[in-house]
């Protein structure tokens, strides 16, 4: 029983941990510190070399961040600021732009 | 010799007017092009198996940064199986068609 009640609270810690709500204000004020110069106040950058994230899907977001933080995708640029983001960062950011109005799903 | 420099001159403009048609993208023949990217990038929400992440959103994107992306995966700086595979056989004109359908405003 002492088990049961033991393995419940983790899953629920564990489902509580998962979908916590990302912290869109630490967000708004960390990529004004980090991702605006380059990126744009929203996302919409300005120079053709640099992608819009503005509007892009949280999920690629997160992912493409954690790469260049762990060196799996190569931009001397990128890799030195997704170093300084904790696991946190990445998933307020990510939830941040992608709630900018930006880019869409092409469609046919 | 007033000759030999018209001629000179209209074939350097010639050379100019041939080298930026081979490099300006054309949506209309991008949108035919990117038939096979439409599979995966043109259905919203559509998530990439194994890792699982949503197939990033190109609509508005930047048409210089998806041919630098396009490229990455061509010469495999980036690495992601299915589009190395589909990179393979475009040229840099294809590529350029492409970015330039993705780049034109989304209709989404």
């Amino acid at each position: 029983m002492k088990s049961v009640i033991a393995a419940t609270s983790l899953l629920l810690l564990a489902i509580s941990s998962s979908l916590q709500a990302a912290d869109l204000k630490a967000a708004e004020a960390l990529a004004g510190e980090q991702c605006a110069a380059c990126h744009g106040p929203t996302g919409v950058s300005q120079n053709p070399e640099w992608p819009i994230i503005a509007g892009q899907h949280a999920d690629y977001l997160a992912r493409t961040l954690r790469q260049y933080r762990s060196g799996e995708r190569e931009d001397p640029l990128m890799q030195g600021i997704a170093a300084g983001l904790s696991d946190e960062d990445i998933r307020n950011l990510s939830a941040w732009y992608a709630r900018q109005d930006g880019l869409k799903t092409k469609q046919y | 010799m007033k000759c030999m420099r018209a001629t000179g001159l209209l074939t350097a403009a010639l050379c100019l007017l041939l080298s930026s048609a081979v490099t300006a993208g054309d949506p209309e023949a991008g949108k035919i092009k990117a038939s096979t990217c439409m599979g995966c990038h043109g259905i919203e929400g559509l998530t990439n198996a194994y890792p699982t992440f949503r197939v990033p959103r190109l609509g508005g994107q930047h048409a210089e940064y998806l041919v630098d992306a396009m490229q990455a995966y061509k010469e495999g700086r980036r690495e992601h199986p299915a589009m190395r595979a589909n990179m393979a056989n475009l040229s840099e004109q294809d590529m350029r068609d492409i970015a330039a359908w993705f780049a034109a405003e989304s209709r989404d």
